[in-house]
């Protein structure tokens, strides 16, 4: 029995490479309510920046092999356990979870606060913003393996609205 | 497509699952509704506030489909034919839709698994689950 309706334009993107892990948010500010400032604060201070950061950024370049193709100067990405170990892996990592915590302390102006690291990120370093909200979702998962039962329904839905709002302040300025 | 190891991996994890479908399928929901609150759309039968025990029904239902998948993983496309015959022509779930759920399924696994959900393990059920999504969606049109 055959559908009649008209489709939806989205069933278009029925190929087999990655669909969108989240669809692009319109351009408004992002509100983030006392309980999910909350629920970021309380996780954020029990978090190893180092282990998170790095496990986060190694799985990223793990589950989505294209990724890579950024860290050209890395050296040695040629297995799991070489990313796992990768010393520029860590060191990068780090770095970007630490923008995460300043994150957590600027949450009602991520565009503002990212503005910088926007223009770079397009300028010189060319990312395509899909690998930002990817990352975001790498380090859910990880915080998940560390947080376990205390990572529930609703931090993780705090978490979630935090990484992904990061993701699009991060993609603000390209042009 | 999936390597030796791949389908290792992902029988492993499912050996965990298997008997607590309705368990993690009704946790699955949950954290789909909370973290992500535009897929009850699809879920209107389950009312607006579903509760625990219509959480675990078709939280089972959703997670036994996985395990069929599981099990005949190198004939996701004949065995999953109905289903992807329900979603094209009833259900029409957006194919956006997909990742999320796959996401939430992670984290599932994850929060479950905590050390034990290394990262073969999650790109396997990564790659597992994208492809039972690419099968669920082919016949959109």
């Amino acid at each position: 029995m055959r559908n009649k309706r008209p489709r939806s334009e989205a069933a278009a993107r029925t190929c087999f490479w990655p669909i969108r892990l989240t669809s692009k948010l319109p351009d408004t500010m992002v509100h983030f309510t006392t309980e999910e400032k909350a629920a970021v604060a309380s996780l954020w201070a029990k978090v190893n920046v180092e282990v998170v950061g790095s496990e986060s950024l190694a799985r990223l370049l793990i589950v989505y092999p294209w990724t890579q193709r950024l860290f050209d100067s890395f050296g040695n990405l040629y297995s799991e356990s070489a990313i796992m170990g990768n010393p520029k892996v860590k060191a990068h990592g780090r770095k970007v979870l630490n923008s995460f915590g300043n994150a957590t302390k600027h949450m009602d102006d991520l565009k503002g606060t990212f503005t910088d690291l926007s223009e770079l990120h397009c300028d010189k370093l060319h990312v395509d913003p899909e690998n930002f909200r990817l990352l975001g979702n790498m380090i859910l998962i990880v915080l998940a393996t560390h947080f376990s039962k205390e990572f529930t329904p609703q931090i993780q839905a705090a978490w979630q609205k935090l990484t992904n709002a990061v993701a699009n302040a991060l993609a603000h300025k390209y042009h | 497509m999936l390597s030796a190891q791949e389908r290792a991996h992902i029988a492993q994890v499912w050996d965990l699952i298997a008997g607590h479908e309705a368990l993690f399928g009704a946790e699955l929901l949950r954290r789909l509704f909370t973290v992500y609150p535009s897929t009850k759309v699809y879920f209107r039968h389950l009312g607006d506030q579903p509760d625990e025990v219509q959480l675990l029904n078709h939280g089972q239902r959703m997670l036994q489909a996985v395990g069929v998948a599981v099990q005949y993983v190198d004939n996701l496309r004949a065995v999953l034919s109905p289903l992807a015959d329900l979603h094209a022509q009833v259900l029409r779930v957006d194919p956006t839709n997909f990742p999320l759920v796959i996401q939430c399924f992670q984290v599932v696994l994850a929060s479950h698994l905590q050390d034990e959900f290394t990262v073969e393990m999650q790109a396997s059920w990564d790659k597992f689950l994208t492809g039972m999504a690419v099968v669920l969606t082919e016949k959109y049109r």
